[in-house]
Parts: structure tokens; sequence; C-alpha cells
């Protein structure tokens, strides 16, 4: 009897162990091409749309040397996604911090990707979860959603172009979920405003941040003090 | 012979220590904010964005020399009117303390033009601080802290100006914020024609500018219809250069109404002045 209900139970579970297994090989896959790219250099334009920040797009150059060596001069102020494109990578390259698993099919940007849920091993951190959709075909990343706990949803649509083989974006949309911004009312002293521009609308709830990439620069080699601050 | 009292009356605003106890003290308290800003000015900018940086995060350098000289230029505009009402309060009333009034109206220039040479030395110091304060925040600033592009905290939100979209605009500020004191400085020499001592006419400016201020600050529906009237509450305009789109319209009705008041102050005091009876 107990043999039975051993059975049964493993049998159960053999279809979690297989799409983890198959999930663990859509990611391998994904990040083997990220892992062909020793270092790169490339030209970025940043435009953010956030409620309650009026900016204009920025100019900057990013470096990246592996394995989680990240840089960005810019000239301007331009503001990113606390959650920037390198802690994705930076997270999943570590294979003992999360369980990963197929959740299922979905189409984005008009390709049939597989949708893969990842949940980080440790409770206590910020992540939360993670879902990716990733196309099949061409091993590619084409969304990502991640949930953290101080950051709420983060969001990004990735676009390919020049450097598919190698698995980098041309242009990244991120959706961020916007807090209600308090200012601090001591700082912004337009003590003597006449005219109030608060139109009575209810502010966004999203912020969008569009990167547009170019001229990458891919293994020629990047010294390490470009890293130092 | 009205710009040779120009002259003249320059020339007496130069003689007085006072008149550079205004430069001094934009000097030192220039250089107190400077100096804060260098040693701890991160954590201050942390404090502004801290509400947005629990989603995003800012790259770039944003203490730079074009936020330096917007924080200074918050911190000080408030102040200066005094320094410049110590000065031109007395210009007329001083003179009439002194004794030496008459003996001016010896000379062959009418009051009209005695007055108004009076209002343009005024201006003119008034013009000296101002380009002093701008060099000492704009410059020096820039000096010691680096170019870049601006960040402005208003109760709208954030605005971030770019670097080559800043000059201009701190051009037009200034030029605003220069109007807004000119107003100070003709009331002050207004008062001072209904005065006989010196005090007098530089206590009463900042008491009408205190009031003013309170009256504008208040959310009081009562002074709604006032309120835009005051020239306290346009004293703050040279922000307007800082917003995006620029609200030309809010900027042109405020030099409107500066303007106003000095035509009707200079008027005022004229008038007074051509039919007061000199006995001092």
């Amino acid at each position: 009897m107990i043999s039975r209900l051993i059975t049964l139970i493993l049998l159960g579970c053999l279809p979690v162990f297989a799409a983890a297994q198959d999930a663990t090989a859509i990611l391998e896959q994904m990040m083997a091409k990220w892992n062909r790219v020793k270092d790169y250099a490339v030209q970025v334009n940043i435009k953010s749309e956030i409620p309650l920040i009026k900016s204009f797009p920025v100019k900057a150059t990013i470096y990246f040397k592996q394995k989680d060596q990240f840089k960005m001069l810019s000239k301007g102020i331009a503001i990113l996604p606390k959650q920037n494109f390198n802690e994705l990578p930076k997270f999943l390259r570590d294979k003992n911090s999360y369980t990963a698993l197929i959740t299922g099919t979905e189409v984005v940007q008009t390709q049939k990707t597989t949708v893969l849920t990842v949940l980080p091993t440790d409770d206590s951190g910020d992540l939360v979860l993670l879902k990716l959709w990733i196309d099949p075909k061409t091993d590619l990343l084409l969304k990502s959603q991640s949930t953290t706990r101080s950051n709420g949803t983060i969001s990004a649509i990735y676009e390919y172009g020049s450097q598919t083989t190698f698995g980098l974006p041309d242009k990244m949309i991120f959706t961020v979920e916007v807090k209600k911004f308090k200012i601090p009312k001591g700082l912004a002293t337009d003590i003597n405003r006449t005219s109030s521009s608060d139109t009575g609308k209810p502010s966004p709830k999203n912020g969008k941040i569009t990167i547009t990439f170019a001229d990458y620069q891919l293994n020629k080699g990047i010294k390490d003090e470009v890293f130092r601050n | 012979m009205l710009w040779n009292s120009v002259y003249n009356e320059f020339i007496k605003i130069t003689a007085k220590p006072r008149s550079y106890l205004g430069l001094l003290a934009i000097t030192v308290l220039v250089g107190v904010i400077l100096f804060a800003l260098k040693v701890d000015g991160q954590s201050m900018i942390a404090f502004v964005t801290s509400s947005f940086e629990q989603t995003l995060s800012f790259q770039g350098t944003l203490l730079n020399g074009n936020l330096v000289a917007f924080i200074v230029l918050q911190m000080l505009i408030i102040h200066i009117p005094l320094l410049v009402a110590l000065v031109t309060g007395d210009l007329v009333s001083g003179e009439a303390a002194s004794g030496t009034i008459r003996m001016l109206l010896t000379k062959p220039i009418s009051r009209t033009q005695l007055l108004l040479s009076k209002f343009i030395a005024g201006a003119v110091y008034t013009l000296c601080l101002i380009i002093w304060l701008g060099i000492l925040a704009v410059i020096v600033g820039k000096v010691l802290f680096g170019n870049g592009d601006l960040m402005v905290l208003n109760s709208d939100g954030l605005v971030i100006l770019q670097e080559q979209d800043v000059n201009w605009r701190y051009a037009g500020g200034f030029a605003v914020a220069f109007l807004a004191l000119l107003t100070v400085s003709t009331l002050s020499i207004c008062l001072s024609c209904f005065s006989n001592n010196s005090i007098g006419p530089i206590v009463v400016t900042m008491a009408i500018i205190i009031l003013f201020t309170i009256i504008g600050t208040l959310d009081v529906k009562l002074f709604d219809a006032i309120r835009p009237y005051l020239f306290t509450t346009h004293m703050a305009s040279w922000r307007s250069f800082f917003e995006e789109p620029l609200p030309l319209k809010e900027i042109i009705k405020s030099l409107i109404i500066l303007l106003a008041h000095q035509v009707i102050l200079i008027g005022l005091a004229l008038y007074h002045f051509n039919k007061k009876d000199i006995t001092t």
C-alpha cells in the first residue's frame, strides 16, 4: 500500500521535474548567447516618460565586461529603472539562487514564446517573482517581468536587430510602477505660485523608459579602469 | 544734466560703507552655501530624490554648477531685498536727515530730474548686486562643481533641463529677478521721499515685503483677489524660466505687474517730492 502511494506521488511530481528540467535547458540556451559576449561598449539613447518628471532624451555610453562589471557614462542626467538591465543576467547566472518552471506559452511581438516562471530560493530577498517570455526558436528573451518587494513590478520588452546572435537587444522598453511621489515641500519653494497646474486628473500609475542601443563594440576588450569610479 | 546727477548720486552710493555691506553679505552667504554643498551636497540631493529613487535610479552628475547656482538663487533671492533697501531706502531721507537736500536743490536741476537720478543710481546699485550674485552663483558654482544638466524640483515634480538649455534660462531668470529687486528699490526710494530719517523707509520697506509675502502665502480665500497683484507674488517669477514648457504668459504677466508697480511708485514719489516743502 505504502509503495503504491509513493509511486503515485512520484508519478504526480514527474511533470513538475520535467518542466523544471526543460525550463533550465531553455534558460541555459538563452544564456549561452549572452555568455559569448566577453565585453561590449554601446551607445544608448534613454527616453523617460515618467509621471511628475519632465526630462529630455539623454545619450550615454554603456560598458560591460564579464562577469558582472557594468558602467554607464552619461554627461546628462539619465533615469533608469531601479532594477536595470544588468540585474537580470547577474541573477540568472547563479543557478542555485532560483527555480525555473515552464508555465505556458504566449505570443509576444508576433512570436510564440515559452513563459518561464522563476522563483528565487531566498525568501527574504527583494525579488519575489520573475517571469520570462523566451522565443524557443531563436533563444531570445522577448519580455521579462520582475516583481520586487520594494519597487513593485517592472516589465521590459526586448527588440532585436543587429546583435541577435549574441542575444543583445537594439531596444528595451521598461514599464515601471510609479508610486505617488512625494515632493519635499520645504525644497520646492515656489511659495508665491499663483496658479496650480493640478488638472484634477489622476496621475498615471506607470512610467515608460525606452532605451535604444546603437553601435555595439563587441569583444574588443575593455580595460578595468573604465569600471572604476 | 540728468546723467551728471546720476553719476553724482552713484558716487555718493559708493562712498557709503553700507553699500559694500550688501556685496560682502552676498559673498559670505554664497561662500557658506557653496562650502556646505561641497561638503554635504550629496545628502541634500539624496533627500530630494529619495521619493523617486524607490523605483528609479538617476545616472549622471546631479550635483553640478547649474544646480548649485539654482539653490543659491533660491536661498538668497528672498533676502536680497533687505540689502537693496538698506542702500536705496535712505537716498532721499538720508539727505533730508543730514540736511544736504536743500543745498542739493539749489543746483540747476529740476526736482523731477534729481529724483529720477536717484532712482537710476539705485537701479545701477541693484544691478551691481544681482550681477555679483550671478558671478558668484553661476560662474564660481560651475568652476567648483562643473557643468551638467539641471534638475529642478518644484511643486509639480521634477524638471530636468539639458546643460545647453540652461544658460539662457539663467539670463532670463536674473533679468526678472533684477526687475523684482528694482521694484523693491523703487518702493524704498518712494518711501524715502515721505520721511526725514534714514532708517524709517528701510524698516517700512521690509515690513511691506514681509506683510505681502505672508498675504501671498496664506491660503485664505479673502486674499485670493489681491494676491495676483502684489509685487511680492511675482518676486519668485524668475523660477518660471526653469519650467518646461516655458510659461511665457505668466512671465509676461509678472513683468507687467512689476513694471506697473514701478511706474506707480515713481509717479507717486515724483508727485510728492515736487510738492514737498523742504524744511530740513
